[in-house]
């Protein structure tokens, strides 16, 4: 068993590593330049201290409302898929009810379609509601999540009938089981759930671009897109507005790091 | 949970419902109690968010019970949404509207005609006809604008060639061209754009004395030999390496390379003045000139419009407040601010906000100006200009080929209208 | 029809818990997810004026389907995009597994270093590369101007903007998948790398041998998931062609139109959802027949154990 030490491991990792990190780095340079330096050439390195390109971006968008939408739809649609889809999970985990199979083997079938399907006809929905440019039409079709279902259903499963059948024998009914036995044990996988949601729902382009139109009920991704529809080719402006707006999801990211890598961990591991 | 089971349900009638009349009307979110009503107004310039507001907030004062809410949505999104909006029944009440989509609109029934019979003397001619179809006004004419030639003096002096003179000619434009150019600095005398046709193809398609379209809205000018010339000019520019390529102003537009010193001179419009006026690069380095001379003087004009939604729960505050925009009290307060009012004789102000430029070259040459192209789906061959013009642009495609083919495209379209 | 042991108890008490439980999500998938599926099969049949408003037109969609230009040109850029695209899937394997070698330091730093493009908008990550690649002033061209090259208009080129793009995609998800197979790679028994020692392997016999047909499952799950993915490619594109007109004026254009932009375009640009609707149709075609094709030829290179 010869042990080498792993000299040429981390130079490789140290370069890939630098490699995935330096864009960021650059982005950050460029959005602290004018115009004029960054198209300078030969390049400058040192970013110049020139805040007003965020200015700019709060100037143009209402950066402040559109922060707040999102933050709004990604809280509710994480309650919502946490709450509902660990419902639904528990039922099909260990509910006995006719046509069980049936119904779950429906609830997959929403995951083989490609979710542009569903976009033209939500549309209407909304827009027969009066729910156009509204915080509902960006949360409520996502309250519901059939991959939700199935994750957690894995979860239920994998949990020990015992303290079910003890507590049963002491009168509880399925909802205090649920409530009070099974959701707590099943915390991992709420985690992960809410994590998953959080980061697909903070960084969703295609929803809220098309059902809120009004920049101020647009939510941060939607509003960046149209950032650039302004701005065109100001780089130091375009990336001033995309640092400010993903961000908060790396900050979350940054103190909830080992609840990310499990979560997604977790939707590798098969079914 | 009940609870939630029974919104679920009344979600599921609307659902159904949705399906059976297949997105019909809704209610709108302005009225309240006391008769106060709140106008949803639709712009998509930034640089008059300010104005606009100022405005609302002026209408405001002699109307307490409307308040007014400016919506904007910027420029490349805005037909987009608003299609969307209108079809969705919740376009904003009172919106901006332009030339290439005003027939779209009106045809379709989803912006109302003005009923009250005003005097359209008052403005220019050729933005009351631009806004009349049918024989109906359905918009009162907010602002107008020319188009020039900006450019950057500091480049000029650096190159020393002098400034544009007000009757200079293609071949003075040339002239300077080649000697502006500075391949070591990356200096390129001005960027050929492809996707403005407004401040670029269709000023040198009407000074080559070509046309876009044929009066009646029939026939595609762009088999005519003088609109190619006219499309020649901007690609044999392409070719001499005076403009940037076509890929290098995909990366970077033109107006960004105007601003960081890259270009020398900018076609652009009277509406430019905003933007060049708070960028920290350009604002004391550069000046305007009129367009040069063709076969003919030729620089296109038009204006934007303030038009009513056809399905807007207020229709007389919405018509109270378009009036007020299109009063010469709103065009001082918009002078002073904006773009060049559209109301006649409030004019001057718009000049006096920057002596430092000769403005006044955007006045003069209404004389000579020729309307914005415009037809009932201007936007279908709007987009067939762009698929064809991208391969004589790139040089993929001689410049007559692209355009024999774009006017059979565009005829296709323009006979289905 | 149940999978659980134990007697039956109260079962009708039990049935009415159990669709109960299921109502939320039940009702929320039945109306926004399964029932827009049949009204699109519908919309597809039909077409729509630029302000609303449908009539029913037969197989007219389809027949233009087939024979416009522009969607045989966006299924070939989007499968091309997704061909291309799985080559991160043995990208992420090799830094799996080199992240993976016992008592290895600072992991958790090269992790973190890996997974920040997953958690950045991807609206962002776009913006951001759009300016990496700039021709003129971009940093990867002016890095390779010191080593004299002239590099080209990565993504207004037509010769070099889908690869752009791929490197763009692998970039953005290599993170994603490193954390399943890292995790697919801890499940591995010790024993397994342990008696190959004994039989002299080296480290990188042993990941040929033991770690690669361990983890061709995991590998299987991540090629679905990525097909399905790279095939609804739309973020990234819509913001690095840029928008609007500006798109269409992009030489690289016909190179960069993904199936779903393309359905972007005409359901909410043009207002041609009919049109739209049979586009996206095609698409839940091209994702079903893939994916079966998946499945057959997992067997010629999965291994399960």
């Amino acid at each position: 068993m010869s042990e080498r030490r792993p000299l040429g491991v981390h130079a490789v990792l140290a370069v890939s590593s630098l490699l995935m990190v330096a864009p960021f780095a650059w982005q950050i340079v460029t959005s602290l330049k004018t115009l004029s330096s960054a198209t300078a050439v030969p390049p400058t390195f040192l970013p110049e201290g020139r805040w007003d390109n965020y200015a700019k971006v709060f100037d143009l968008l209402p950066f402040g409302e559109q922060f707040l939408n999102t933050v709004v739809m990604s809280a509710g649609r994480v309650a919502g898929q946490v709450l509902f889809c660990s419902m639904a999970a528990y039922a099909f985990a260990r509910l006995r009810f006719p046509g069980r199979n049936l119904l779950f083997g429906l609830f997959l079938s929403v995951l083989m379609v490609p979710p542009q399907l569903f976009v033209i006809p939500q549309y209407q929905i909304m827009s027969t509601l009066g729910w156009l440019n509204s915080l509902q039409a960006i949360i409520v079709p996502g309250l519901f999540s059939a991959f939700g279902v199935f994750l957690l259903r894995q979860f239920f499963l994998a949990l020990p009938r015992e303290i079910e059948e003890a507590a049963r024998l002491d009168g509880a009914g399925p909802w205090r089981i649920y409530w009070s036995i099974m959701l707590p044990l099943a915390r991992p996988g709420l985690v992960a759930l809410a994590v998953l949601t959080l980061l697909w729902a903070w960084n969703d382009l295609f929803w809220p671009l098309v059902v809120n139109t009004d920049p101020e009920r647009m939510t941060l991704s939607a509003g960046l897109a149209a950032l650039q529809g302004q701005y065109q080719t100001d780089y130091p402006v375009l990336m001033a507005g995309s640092l400010i707006a993903s961000l908060p999801v790396i900050a979350v990211f940054v103190f909830l790091q080992r609840q990310f890598i499990q979560g997604i961990a977790h939707t590798g591991t098969k079914g | 949970m009940w609870k939630s089971a029974r919104s679920a349900a009344a979600l599921l009638c609307a659902a159904l419902l949705a399906s059976a009349c297949g997105g019909g009307e809704q209610a709108g979110a302005g009225a309240t109690a006391q008769g106060k009503v709140t106008l949803s107004y639709g712009v998509w310039d930034a640089t008059q968010q300010a104005v606009m507001r100022d405005l609302a907030a002026e209408f405001t004062k002699s109307h307490p019970n409307i308040t007014v809410d400016v919506q904007l949505t910027p420029w490349v999104d805005y037909w987009t949404k608003m299609k969307a909006a209108v079809s969705g029944g919740a376009a904003p009440d009172v919106f901006w509207m332009n030339g290439p989509n005003f027939q779209l609109y009106a045809s379709n029934g989803v912006i109302a005609p003005i009923g009250e019979r005003i005097d359209t003397s008052v403005y220019p001619k050729a933005l009351v006809d631009l806004y009349t179809y049918d024989g109906k006004l359905y918009g009162l004419p907010k602002d107008m604008d020319t188009v020039g030639v900006w450019y950057n003096k500091t480049l000029f002096d650096a190159a020393k060639v002098d400034y544009p003179a007000d009757d200079w000619t293609w071949a003075d434009f040339r002239r300077a061209a080649a000697a502006l150019t500075d391949p070591d600095k990356g200096v390129y005398a001005v960027g050929a754009q492809l996707t403005s046709f407004q401040e670029y193809q269709y000023n040198t398609i009407y000074q080559a004395g070509g046309y876009v379209i044929s009066p009646d809205g029939k026939q595609s000018g762009y088999a005519d030999p003088k609109t190619i010339e006219g499309l020649r000019f901007w690609t044999d520019l392409i070719a001499a390496k005076q403009s940037p390529d076509l890929k290098t102003m995909t990366d970077t537009a033109p107006l960004q390379l105007f601003e960081a010193g890259k270009l020398a001179m900018y076609w652009g419009g009277s509406w430019n003045v905003a933007e060049f006026g708070t960028n920290d690069y350009t604002k004391d380095k550069v000046d305007v000139a009129p367009l040069p001379k063709g076969e003919k003087q030729a620089t296109i004009i038009h204006g934007v419009a303030n038009v009513m939604s056809a399905k807007t729960e207020h229709p007389a505050e919405a018509w109270e407040f378009v009036k007020f925009l299109g009063s010469g009290q709103a065009a001082g307060l918009l002078g002073k601010k904006g773009p060049i009012p559209a109301y006649n004789g409030t004019q001057q102000d718009w000049v006096r906000a920057h002596p430092e430029w000769k403005l006044q070259t955007f006045l003069d040459s209404v004389a000579y100006a020729v309307p914005y192209p415009v037809s009932k789906n201007t936007a279908a061959w709007q987009e067939a200009e762009l698929t064809h013009l991208t391969k004589a642009w790139t040089g993929e495609t001689p410049v007559e080929r692209a355009a024999a083919d774009l006017a059979a495209g565009m005829n296709d379209l323009l006979a289905e209208e | 029809m149940s999978d659980g042991g134990g007697p039956a108890r109260g079962s009708r008490a039990e049935a009415l818990w159990g669709y109960a439980f299921i109502a939320p999500t039940g009702l929320g998938l039945a109306i926004f997810y399964l029932w827009p599926v049949l009204q699109t099969a519908y919309f597809s049949f039909t077409e729509w004026g630029p302000f609303g408003g449908h009539t029913w037109t037969g197989l007219a969609n389809y027949t233009r389907l087939l024979g416009d230009p522009e969607v045989g040109r966006a299924v070939l850029n989007t499968l091309t995009y997704t061909a291309l695209g799985l080559l991160g899937i043995p990208v992420a394997i090799v830094f799996a597994a080199l992240l993976n070698r016992p008592g290895l330091r600072g992991v958790s730093l090269y992790r973190t270093a890996f997974f920040l493009p997953v958690v950045t908008m991807p609206v962002a990550v776009a913006m951001l590369w759009r300016w990496l690649y700039n021709g003129d002033y971009g940093l990867i061209n002016q890095v390779l101007a010191v080593v004299g090259i002239d590099g080209p208009n990565w993504i207004a080129d037509p010769a070099t903007a889908l690869y752009a793009l791929v490197v763009v995609g692998i970039w953005s998800s290599v993170g994603y998948n490193l954390i399943i197979f890292l995790a697919g790679m801890q499940a591995i028994p010790k024993e397994l790398y342990e008696a190959a020692s004994m039989d002299g392997a080296g480290r990188v016999r042993q990941f040929f041998r033991i770690t690669l047909p361990m983890v061709s499952p995991t590998a299987f799950f991540v090629s679905i998931v990525s097909v399905i993915g790279s095939l609804q490619l739309f973020d990234l594109v819509f913001v690095m062609t840029g928008s609007g007109k500006a798109a269409r004026a992009n030489p690289a254009y016909t190179r960069l139109q993904t199936v779903v932009q393309l359905f972007y375009e005409r359901a909410f640009v043009t207002n041609d959802r009919g049109y739209a609707a049979a586009v996206v149709i095609a698409l839940l075609v091209l994702i079903a027949v893939l994916t079966v094709l998946q499945f057959r030829l997992q067997r010629r290179w999965v291994h399960y154990v």
